[in-house]
């Protein structure tokens, strides 16, 4: 199956951000949130629906996002993700790019993906971001669905500010020996992490036991845990994530933004 | 512009570092390469542990067994990335400034882009006295604490060594120092620790393989390593608390 879903949300004249295009193609479906409380929420919100059983092996499914100048947009997952072997054989692929235009915000919230044992996923998501705009992007990776070995899992997240890189990490998941390192998984089976450039950064990092959230390079922060289930390893993500001085901030400061 | 999907950095990955299992011919070693990787070299390797005394004080890493598992993962990830920026960095008139960056990016870590950057100045210090190039001038000129990847490799370069020998070097670098940590904080034997290094050469000759074709900066392996980065985290605040041996 090769699919490409589209969004574009725009900063209307009554500084509302609003969908300007709306591309939904099996297996995504892109679900925008209407209703009374949409109409006056200053923040776009659109869900992210799987439509089929995807991605299977042979499986090209691409996501464009983009944000306008001053625009706002929430893209949440609303299931999580089951990589499949397919009939077809080879690789399934999923490219994300994301778009954040000059002063736009962008919180990207998928629920996890579970690489199921037979599984060879390859993901990629770009973001690339314009002047002073902010991106929150999550990303939880489940090595197997529970007492199964994972399959293989390829993953590349490049966070570009400008022509600066922020962040360029790749994944990997499948690989016993790798997973069960010490300095690779120890032997956990979720990987969950957030990106934030959302304000300001912790001055130094921050770390508990099986988290840590640390100011990149350039800005922005990330946020990183492991756990042996998805419930803890997303609790001490959120642990990491409320650490974060900016997106702290943007929380009590506002009702708009999903936690 | 984005990257063509069939240039990206997760199909090169894929595409490379296949050594089919035969060892690899055995790399024409630089005298700088051999100078960079001697422990007796004043650079300053010595106060790091590449996050080894931290995965002993949290039991992770409790014996030989444990420090093969460790040391596979390391060269695998911050190992291939060390590997893959000192190939870069021997090519002539090499882009410093954008390599510091993508090294930067590919570094989420505070606690290891601090070390990294430690080790590059203490050991710029002595490859200038030892190797006096305008390569050095133009490390500088990009960044005045070079990352120990780019100086690694801008060294082997200027002394004639190819990108396999720096990522060679680097790669060898990326297991060697926290293997002796752990003989010094566990008291492991150190005939066995020199055996399970030894015996990494498979791994070593595939990242090698990988680390040295030629790539552009933005496409070169970015492998991360979560826990090793949680625990460089945690060990700086335990440093600030507690007597630790290690800087990293």
């Amino acid at each position: 199956m090769r699919a490409g879903a589209r969004v574009v949300v725009e900063r209307g004249r009554d500084g509302r951000s609003a969908v300007r295009e709306l591309r939904s193609q099996p297996p995504l479906a892109l679900l925008p949130q209407r209703g009374v409380a949409a109409a006056r929420s200053p923040v776009a919100t659109v869900h992210v629906v799987g439509s089929a059983s995807s991605p299977l092996g042979g499986d090209e499914v691409s996501l464009d996002v983009e944000v306008g100048p001053g625009a706002e947009l929430v893209l949440t997952g609303v299931a999580a993700t089951l990589a499949l072997p397919g009939q077809a054989g080879g690789p399934s692929r999923t490219t994300i790019r994301l778009r954040v235009a000059d002063g736009a915000g962008l919180q990207y919230l998928p629920e996890p993906t579970v690489v199921t044992t037979r599984a060879d996923h390859h993901a990629e998501l770009h973001a690339e971001l314009g002047a002073g705009s902010r991106l929150r992007c999550r990303e939880v990776l489940v090595a197997g669905r529970g007492g199964e070995p994972s399959g293989q899992y390829r993953g590349l997240v490049r966070v570009q500010d400008g022509s600066r890189p922020l962040l360029v990490q790749q994944q990997e998941l499948g690989d016993p020996r790798l997973q069960r390192s010490a300095a690779h998984l120890a032997g956990r089976r979720v990987l969950a992490g957030e990106v934030l450039v959302w304000g300001d950064d912790p001055p130094t990092a921050v770390a508990g036991d099986w988290w840590s959230l640390v100011p990149l390079a350039g800005r922005g922060s990330l946020a990183t845990a492991v756990g042996s289930d998805a419930i803890a390893a997303q609790r001490a993500l959120a642990d990491a994530v409320a650490a974060h001085p900016g997106w702290s901030e943007a929380v009590l400061g506002s009702q708009a933004v999903v936690r | 512009m984005l990257p063509e999907p069939a240039r990206s950095a997760v199909s090169v990955a894929h595409r490379r570092g296949d050594s089919n299992g035969q060892p690899i011919p055995a790399i024409t070693p630089s005298l700088a390469a051999l100078t960079l990787a001697d422990a007796r070299f004043p650079g300053g390797g010595h106060v790091h542990s590449g996050g080894v005394e931290e995965a002993v004080a949290r039991g992770l890493v409790t014996g030989v067994a444990d420090l093969a598992s460790f040391l596979h993962g390391r060269l695998r990830t911050a190992g291939l990335v060390a590997a893959a920026f000192a190939a870069a960095a021997t090519v002539t008139s090499a882009p410093f400034a954008l390599l510091d960056a993508e090294l930067d990016a590919r570094t989420p870590s505070t606690a290891q882009r601090d070390a990294s950057r430690a080790q590059g100045r203490a050991a710029l210090r002595a490859a200038r006295a030892a190797w006096p190039s305008p390569v050095l001038d133009a490390l500088v000129a990009a960044t005045s604490r070079p990352h120990h990847p780019l100086l690694v490799g801008a060294v082997i370069g200027i002394d004639g060594g190819s990108p396999a020998a720096a990522a060679h070097c680097a790669a060898y670098l990326a297991v060697s120092g926290p293997a002796s940590a752990a003989v010094r904080l566990l008291g492991l034997d150190p005939f066995a620790v020199n055996a399970a290094v030894v015996a990494l050469r498979p791994v070593l000759d595939a990242v090698v393989a990988e680390a040295a074709e030629p790539c552009p900066p933005e496409l070169l392996p970015a492998p991360g390593a979560p826990v090793l980065d949680l625990m460089a985290q945690a060990h700086v605040r335990q440093h600030q608390e507690q007597v630790r041996l290690f800087v990293s």
